[in-house]
């Protein structure tokens, strides 16, 4: 019997509890503290930076191609710019490695040695310059600037590779000239 | 009427503040203040189609916030990592490649002079403390991408992946590519 | 009776601090007194923890997404951060939203990122020192609430691969597709992966070109059927990565590695495909 009464009687004793407390504390009193309350959650919450504005990259408001239960699509295969691209850039990078420690170790001055250095440094610089564009140009996002990123480092690898051939051609070389600098 | 009838009606109405299992008493206290203690709930539903519910969700996703990333992240993987000091000084050095390479090719017309000479005896005139830290500060990039990149061609050969060997080597490369930048900078 | 007039008192007693923004608790299993159900801050045995959460309610979208502090007693809270999740949930605000199911590391809910780095709360232990916890949705994710993240793009993509056994051949035995123990360990550190999410979302790359690039988890899902000796579509896989994006933005920076609350290996596996399509 108990058990059915108890909802009810502790809803009564809940009501009375509350309109005993609502007059005894006076309005502007709860309105104050209230107040009080809400300011100390604010201060508790402090805002969070995210200006769309200075962030790195802004990726753009979500938008979803497709149903939720479509696959993300497939590329089409092209391994000159996937896996074929990416053993070229390898053999470039460790060709390197004795390229630039064996003119400074051996001390002998070989145009050819030279020539081979200056065209690999370049052909490294142009695909690392290619992935930092692909990388933080991407062409779903902005493929004007993709575009032209890519049109303006082409330009300027074959200037500077006419640069380059001026140099090894009319001067001492980029390992003599990087030797006598050190040595000055 | 028993016990767990009642007990089962008021899991039932859980959703609403219900006396015997509601977790905010206090509040509960509060809003009894109004006459009726009668919970009603105006809530309907209306169907709606398909691409309506698609457009909604749509529109949804155009609000949603990107959450935080490189400005949270644990800086020594992010920041500090070697990855992105290997593009960074890859980047300077081929920007300086770029940029001497067109400037000599320039050169002529503006009336420079970059010549090898001339860079020499440039460099030569320097005082000694600024020459010292302008060959560190060329060598430590230099040896840095020289040493950071021999550990890239190992892992593509995907080999020293253990998490112990990823986690240490870093700070291994580094003290390698400071030592060996003083050993370039001052000892050739 | 007893029971009643020990439940009013209570009423009173909270009645009267309706207006103090005191913390009340449930009474759980860990709290037997129905008296003592207030947080008693400042006791002397009290170990109080500081937790900023991210929070943003898509309810006010034009609301800036915030950082919210709870305070918590470590010596009533569990052990690991969900446990301290759930407790804030359950006992000082409601509204607070995360993703949570089995909580112990196998459903992969519960990924966000604790203190700079990506794990599972549910697998992640409160560090005992004094200092903040910091709780932020998967980085670079676009936020649903508070710390679920939408990963709808990242299913698709996990799609994208065929995640299936793709063979035209029967079995020899019309039963099952047999295997070798050397093959079937190759398995071993790829098949445990539960997408959780947490080496794709740890990877600059992926943060920077999610649309195409596939990313640490979806790459070591991949690999897991390149290396299947039962599967009979390898080159059809391997021509699926083979351009500029899917694979190849992969620079190695290891963050998955790193950050993998499995401790599985996705940098691995990403550099055995590479190996594997060079040759």
């Amino acid at each position: 019997m108990a058990s059915i009464i108890r909802p009810a009687l502790l809803r009564q004793t809940a009501l009375a509890a509350s309109t005993r407390s609502a007059a005894r504390v006076s309005t502007s009193f709860a309105q104050q503290s209230v107040r009080s309350a809400i300011l100390k959650d604010s201060a508790r919450c402090a805002a969070f930076h995210t200006s769309s504005r200075r962030s790195l990259l802004p990726p753009g408001p979500q938008v979803i191609k497709g149903g939720v239960n479509d696959p993300a699509p497939v590329p089409e295969t092209s391994p000159s710019h996937g896996s074929y691209h990416w053993v070229f850039d390898r053999v470039i990078a460790a060709g390197l490695v004795p390229l630039t420690v064996a003119p400074f170790a051996a001390g002998s001055l070989n145009p050819g040695m030279d020539a081979l250095l200056c065209s690999f440094l370049l052909i490294h610089s142009h695909t690392g310059f290619q992935n930092i564009i692909v990388d933080y140009v991407p062409t779903t996002r902005y493929p004007k600037s993709r575009k032209a990123a890519m049109w303006l480092l082409n330009l300027a690898t074959v200037t500077v590779g006419i640069g380059l051939y001026e140099f090894e051609t009319n001067d001492v070389g980029l390992t003599e000239t990087i030797k006598r600098v050190w040595k000055a | 009427m028993n016990v767990s009838r009642v007990g089962v009606r008021a899991l039932q109405q859980g959703a609403k503040p219900n006396v015997f299992f509601s977790q905010n008493l206090p509040r509960l206290a509060l809003s009894a203040k109004a006459t009726s203690t009668v919970q009603t709930r105006p809530a309907s539903t209306n169907k709606i189609t398909e691409t309506d519910a698609h457009s909604i969700l749509a529109a949804q996703r155009r609000q949603r916030p990107i959450s935080p990333h490189l400005q949270v992240y644990d800086p020594t993987q992010t920041w500090f990592g070697g990855s992105i000091w290997n593009r960074i000084t890859g980047g300077v050095f081929s920007g300086g490649l770029y940029v001497f390479g067109t400037a000599y090719l320039a050169a002529p017309l503006l009336g420079w002079h970059i010549e090898s000479a001339s860079l020499a005896a440039a460099f030569g005139s320097l005082p000694l403390a600024v020459k010292g830290s302008l060959k560190f500060l060329l060598a430590w990039p230099f040896a840095f991408h020289g040493i950071n990149s021999c550990r890239h061609l190992t892992w593509d050969t995907a080999k020293g992946f253990s998490k112990k060997s990823v986690m240490s080597g870093g700070y291994a490369i580094l003290g390698a590519s400071v030592v060996s930048a003083f050993g370039i900078a001052f000892f050739m | 009776m007893a029971a009643l007039r020990s439940s009013s008192r209570l009423l009173a007693t909270a009645s009267r601090s309706a207006f103090k923004p005191a913390i009340f608790t449930r009474s759980m299993a860990t709290v037997g007194d129905a008296t003592n159900q207030a947080e008693p801050k400042g006791a002397s045995d009290s170990k109080m923890k500081k937790f900023q959460i991210y929070r943003w309610n898509p309810d006010q979208p034009t609301e800036k997404p915030k950082m919210q502090t709870y305070e918590l007693d470590l010596n009533k809270t569990g052990p690991m951060v969900l446990d301290a999740l759930v407790r804030i949930k359950n006992e000082i605000d409601p509204t607070l939203t995360f993703r949570r199911s089995c909580r112990e590391g196998i459903c992969g809910s519960c990924a966000m990122n604790i203190n700079g780095t990506n794990t599972l709360a549910c697998l992640c232990r409160i560090p005992t020192d004094t200092k903040d916890m910091k709780v932020y949705p998967l980085p670079h994710t676009y936020v649903v609430k508070d710390l679920v993240p939408d990963l709808t793009h990242f299913y698709k993509q996990y799609k994208s691969i065929k995640p299936y056994l793709q063979r035209d051949t029967p079995s020899p035995d019309g039963k099952e597709y047999r295997q070798s123990k050397a093959d079937r360990r190759k398995l071993d550190g790829l098949y445990e992966c539960i997408l959780c999410a947490c080496c794709s979302t740890s990877c600059p790359s992926y943060w920077w070109n999610q649309e195409e690039y596939l990313g640490p988890a979806i790459l070591l899902q991949s690999y897991r059927w390149i290396i299947d000796s039962r599967d009979e579509r390898l080159s059809e896989r391997k021509a699926a990565l083979d351009n500029s994006m899917s694979l190849y933005r992969c620079h190695t920076i290891l963050n998955c590695t790193r950050t993998c609350p499995k401790g599985l290996n996705p940098g691995l596996a990403i550099a055995e495909i590479k190996k594997e399509m060079s040759f």
